[in-house]
């Protein structure tokens, strides 16, 4: 302990700038990877949570295995009752006004009040000693369909009281309520963080336009039965149409569906601490190679080698400690941001989910030691591992010092050559549970493989750039990569780190830039409608809010309009996760429409045969992710029991990942009811307006109906709006893993200057002027980050490869057009070498800092 | 003409709260094509006055004119400028720049002043040859022995032709033959070129060379600057009469 104490604590106190740059970066790569785990984990635990606190004490639910329960089979189920208590009831997200004039997400409860009080516990404010009301007082409250309960919290934070007018959207249609009660934060009433409201079940079908429908039954067994075993003859049991199921398995879907999401940014987020993985390297591998002379003299003096082994090791040790300490610290502040950006997408493309990040927990520390501590001590296993073989003798005549840089190591020309293969190789596996793990396993012996390449690539640049460095820097330009030859093995730890991170970065920014390009393409192909409605309460696909009746005709009598087309969509379940079902106008399509077919090639023929047959069309997430092709048939459950439907052809489609099977709108009508559409495209009449009329409509519907209105070019913008959001925090997370590179650039080049003090004193001692030294040590850093940007872009591109034809097309099943965004690839090129070259500014004035007596001394 | 004249110069370091003097009042002349040697035991100041003379270091107080140019009057940059382009070094323990091979090293001088690499690498190569190192301008300097690294050291202070050259206990580092072999390479340089040579050594043997040898002690010259000892009395302090 004392030789570590004054081995190792000693000089990481007496640099600080370094220590405190392994410490950001090991800090800044836990902070982020648990800062993603906890924004997952937000989006799915809120979905869960709000389940879970919705399901009180139902024990199992009947739900339908299409769309929803038909009231009137509520009257065959009499036999329920015999495994429990039952409860029906109704779900729906609406939007309720706040005190900002906004209108706000709300999860609807509607419930049978005298059946549902077994279930969920409400409590109401002013109501009694404990609040819990009569059943019979509490019907009363909600008797009156234009009465509505709201949380105490929604209400305090609005401003709302009992008797208060809210304004709610459900589907298209605004309405006053009045509010009838405050529910107390328990139960139901803390889901979504009181965005909650509750509604007798009736009120609530006519508010949400579901008369004669209920989502499910819930089901509360008696003390002492077993689940197993009810849920088994409860399934026996039920007709066609139905199935039995806990609560959970909701979430579950949920869960499932957004696994390929959060499983990509899982991975993203671990680059940063790859990157703080490369410094804890770099850091003891520094000390290593400064040390040696002082090692040997240990070694001499008695040090056996495992304590050598222990010394380093413990060094790794301590500053993983104190980083994964901060990086927990941080992860929280991270947290919120990457909610907030990934939010947008998440209430988007898959669920409404509105929870701040939990606040840290045990899980989150044992999460960051547990992964940081282990995974920064096998980075220091080789440096610490060469420490303890350190000769004695050789040591400390320094005799390997100088043989340590300059020559070429063809083992890790060897070693990158293999891992190129392998990573070559791994492409060529299918996924697993619809995972893309060998393509993420190419993708890490890629960035392996260029890691090792580092030194080789280093050598040959400053070997054959050496006269180059002297034509375009003069004196300055040779000695920057004499000092950069003679310290290689240091200075090619951080350049592979900022390789690593620049590489992603391109990569990403190849593969996002693809992605957009593509999507623009498709959007301009698919999208030929001139004005798009939808109510405003439909956030995304499993967010109800179908266009009325009333709604619909107002809409459709505008002169300007030559066509219209319908279109309606909604979740069900398909084997562990959840597709779309979408039904829409074929032959308007057929005339005005554009989809782009994959499979076959006369799209629009197997649309044709879709409607006359029935058969639907695939997305091509769908037909990857269930390997389904033009041919092949799928079997949906219907409002009818399962049916069988004929694939006529594969269409792209970038709206979703989850897989989208559409039918006609008479198909649709035939399997699953008369259902209202969701959507609207109208095609108008030849010199009309679209702004016009877009302002006609909205002024017909009044303040009576909420629509969002988008004419073509807004619609167009409002997908890149999304597109653009989706891909925020990849670029959140890249920055952070290249301010971490460049860091780690900062660090070795203190390091260096460090060493180099003696052979500093002596370039001024021979005339250097201040000015040349400075200059000479940000032709280092200059050299550094250009080697790292050619040799990052260079991997960039090949990792772009993996991402667009492997992983993206095993994760979410969508073709992308590869694409390179030359202009921004040129501007990070620039402002990356701006940065590098920058990034030596201060370990340039350290070394010049002091006069040059003071240096000598 | 006197190259270097100090006048009244002081040098105080501070040690914490104390000052401590290292060099007290020295005045002194040097004249130009003159060999002086700077003698006294350790910690006498010596280098520190050196360090002085060759625009390394500023002196506490006192004046220094090196080619007529008031030291005290120059800023950091012209002090450099001016050591660099007037002012040849040569260390007890080398100071070469480990990165850089004996070539670029004994160009070093040059290509930081602006001159062109061809150029300066031609010059280089010549002054290797006639020191005797034309088969070594490839290696780096921890692939020499001591006494070739004394002469590159020498071709680095020379190669700009400066008009003082300050060395340090030049053969501290070496074994006596190739010790004597670089003071008669001073001494030819002084006789034959006319280089101005200001040595600072505690070793009688080596300011024999000289042909004004000047003792230090306790910060102080001990003789006025103007008086000479000759190599003769340094011999009988002890000191080998070095073969001419």
């Amino acid at each position: 302990m004392t030789l570590f104490r004054i081995f190792i604590l000693r000089r990481l106190l007496q640099q600080p700038l370094a220590t405190a740059g392994t410490l950001v970066g090991v800090a800044l790569g836990i902070a982020v990877v648990i800062a993603i785990q906890m924004a997952n984990s937000t989006s799915v635990q809120s979905f869960a949570q709000a389940l879970e606190t919705m399901a009180g004490k139902t024990s199992l639910e009947i739900v339908s295995t299409g769309r929803r329960i038909d009231e009137t089979v509520l009257g065959s189920l009499g036999w329920l009752r015999q495994y429990g208590s039952i409860s029906p009831v109704i779900e729906s997200d609406v939007l309720v006004s706040n005190n900002q004039g906004t209108l706000e997400s709300v999860r609807l409860l509607g419930i049978d009040i005298l059946r549902d009080h077994p279930f969920r516990e409400y409590q109401l404010l002013d109501f009694g000693n404990d609040g819990t009301p009569d059943p019979r007082r509490f019907l009363s409250l909600l008797l009156d369909p234009d009465s509505i309960v709201l949380t105490e919290k929604y209400a305090r934070r609005n401003g709302f009281q009992v008797g208060s007018e809210v304004k709610v959207v459900a589907g298209d249609e605004a309405r006053i309520l009045r509010v009838a009660g405050l529910l107390r934060n328990i139960g139901p009433a803390r889901t979504l963080d009181g965005n909650f409201a509750l509604m007798d079940i009736a009120a609530a079908q006519l508010l949400v336009d579901r008369l004669g429908q209920i989502d499910r039954v819930d089901i509360k067994m008696p003390e002492g039965a077993k689940l197993g075993s009810v849920e088994q003859g409860i399934a026996a049991r039920l007709p066609a149409g139905l199935q039995v199921q806990p609560p959970a398995r909701r979430g579950k879907q949920v869960e499932k569906m957004l696994e390929a999401f959060h499983f990509n940014l899982t991975a993203l987020s671990y680059i940063a601490l790859l990157v703080g993985l490369f410094l804890i390297y770099s850091n003891i591998s520094t000390s290593v190679i400064a040390r040696r002379e002082e090692i040997g003299m240990l070694r001499a003096l008695g040090l056996t080698r495992s304590q050598a082994l222990a010394l380093f090791l413990g060094e790794a040790g301590f500053l993983s400690t104190i980083g994964c300490a901060l990086g927990l610290v941080l992860a929280r502040a991270l947290a919120l941001g990457a909610v907030a950006v990934t939010s947008t997408t998440v209430n988007s493309l898959y669920v409404t989910s509105q929870a701040p990040p939990p606040p840290l927990g045990v899980w989150q520390a044992v999460l960051a030691f547990g992964i940081g501590i282990p995974l920064c001590l096998l980075a220091a296993a080789l440096p610490a591992a060469e420490a303890s073989r350190v000769p004695p003798l050789a040591a400390i005549r320094g005799a390997d010092r100088t043989a340590a840089g300059g020559a070429l190591r063809t083992r890790y020309l060897l070693v990158s050559l293999v891992l190129g293969l392998a990573a070559w190789w791994l492409t060529g596996f299918a996924p697993v549970r619809g995972l893309p793990l060998a393509g993420y396993a190419s993708a890490l012996a890629t960035v392996f493989a260029a890691a090792f390449a580092i030194p080789p690539a280093l050598l040959l640049t400053l070997r054959i750039g050496g006269r180059l460095f002297h034509v375009l820097f003069g004196v300055e330009g040779t000695l920057a990569s004499a000092n950069l030859l003679a310290s290689l093995r240091r200075i090619s730890i951080p350049v592979a780190a900022l390789v690593v991170s620049l590489a992603m970065m391109v990569a990403i920014a190849i593969m996002v830039g693809s992605f957009r390009q593509t999507v623009l393409y498709w959007v301009e192909q698919t999208l030929h409608a001139d004005l798009y409605l939808r109510p405003a309460a439909r956030a995304n696909v499993a967010t109800e809010g179908a266009i009325s009746a009333e709604a619909e005709a107002l809409i459709l009598s505008d002169p300007s309009i030559e066509a219209a087309s319908r279109y309606r969509n909604f979740d069900i379940p398909y084997g562990e996760a959840r597709v779309t079902i979408a039904g829409g106008d074929f032959t308007t399509q057929l005339k005005h429409g554009g989809l782009l077919f994959k499979a076959p090639l006369d799209g629009l023929r197997a649309m044709e045969r879709a409607r006359e047959s029935g058969g639907v069309i695939a997305s091509e997430s769908f037909s990857l992710r269930y390997r389904k092709l033009p041919g092949d048939s799928v079997t949906l459950p219907t409002a009818h029991g399962t049916a069988s439907f004929r694939i006529a052809g594969v269409f792209y489609d970038y709206s979703s990942d989850r897989g989208v099977l559409v039918m006609d709108y008479a198909t649709l009508a035939r399997h699953f009811g008369p259902l209202r559409p969701t959507n609207l495209s109208l095609y108008l009449k030849p010199g009309a307006d679209p702004e016009k009329v877009r302002a006609a409509i909205l002024e017909r519907l009044g303040d009576r109906y909420r629509y969002f209105v988008f004419t073509n070019a807004s619609l167009k913008a409002e997908v890149l709006r999304v597109f653009d959001s989706t891909f925020a925090i990849t670029y959140g997370l890249e920055l952070i893993a290249i301010f971490v590179a460049i860091l780690g650039v900062v660090t070795s080049l203190l390091t260096l200057i460090l060493e180099r003090r003696r052979d500093l004193v002596s370039l001024r001692l021979v005339g250097a002027e201040r000015r040349q030294v400075r200059k000479m040590v940000m032709i280092e850093s200059g050299i550094m980050g250009a080697v790292s940007q050619a040799c990052g872009t260079g991997v960039g591109f090949i990792l772009s490869l993996i991402l667009i034809y492997v992983i993206n097309v095993q994760s979410f099943g969508w073709t992308i057009q590869f694409h390179v965004p030359w202009a921004f690839l040129a501007q990070t090129t620039v402002l990356i070498l701006i940065a590098t070259v920058l990034s030596g500014l201060y370990p340039a004035y350290l070394a010049t800092a002091s006069t040059l007596m003071e240096q000598a001394e | 003409m006197p190259i270097l004249v100090l006048q009244d110069v002081h040098k105080t370091y501070q040690e914490g709260e104390t000052p401590v003097p290292a060099v007290r009042g020295v005045s002194l002349e040097v004249q130009a094509g003159e060999l002086v040697a700077l003698m006294g035991p350790s910690g006498c100041g010596k280098s520190t006055l050196l360090h002085i003379c060759g625009a390394m270091d500023r002196a506490s107080a006192g004046e220094v004119w090196l080619e007529g140019n008031r030291l005290s009057g120059l800023s950091d940059q012209e002090m450099t400028v001016l050591r660099r382009r007037r002012v040849g070094f040569v260390f007890q323990f080398f100071n070469f720049l480990p990165t850089l091979t004996v070539l670029d090293n004994i160009a070093l001088p040059r290509l930081l002043d602006g001159a062109p690499k061809q150029e300066t690498s031609r010059e280089a190569r010549e002054l290797a040859g006639t020191l005797g190192l034309g088969d070594r301008l490839g290696r780096y300097p921890s692939q020499l022995s001591g006494g070739e690294m004394q002469r590159v050291a020498l071709a680095r202070a020379i190669i700009h032709k400066p008009a003082l050259v300050i060395a340090d206990e030049p053969t501290g580092s070496l074994d006596s033959e190739n010790g004597l072999r670089i003071l008669k390479l001073f001494q030819t340089l002084n006789r034959e070129s006319g280089l101005t040579v200001v040595l600072a050594t505690h070793s009688a043997e080596t300011a024999a060379i000289a042909g004004r040898i000047l003792r230090m002690r306790d910060g102080r010259l001990r003789f006025p600057s103007t008086e000479k000892e000759t190599p003769g009395t340094a011999s009988q302090t002890g000191g080998a009469e070095v073969p001419r």
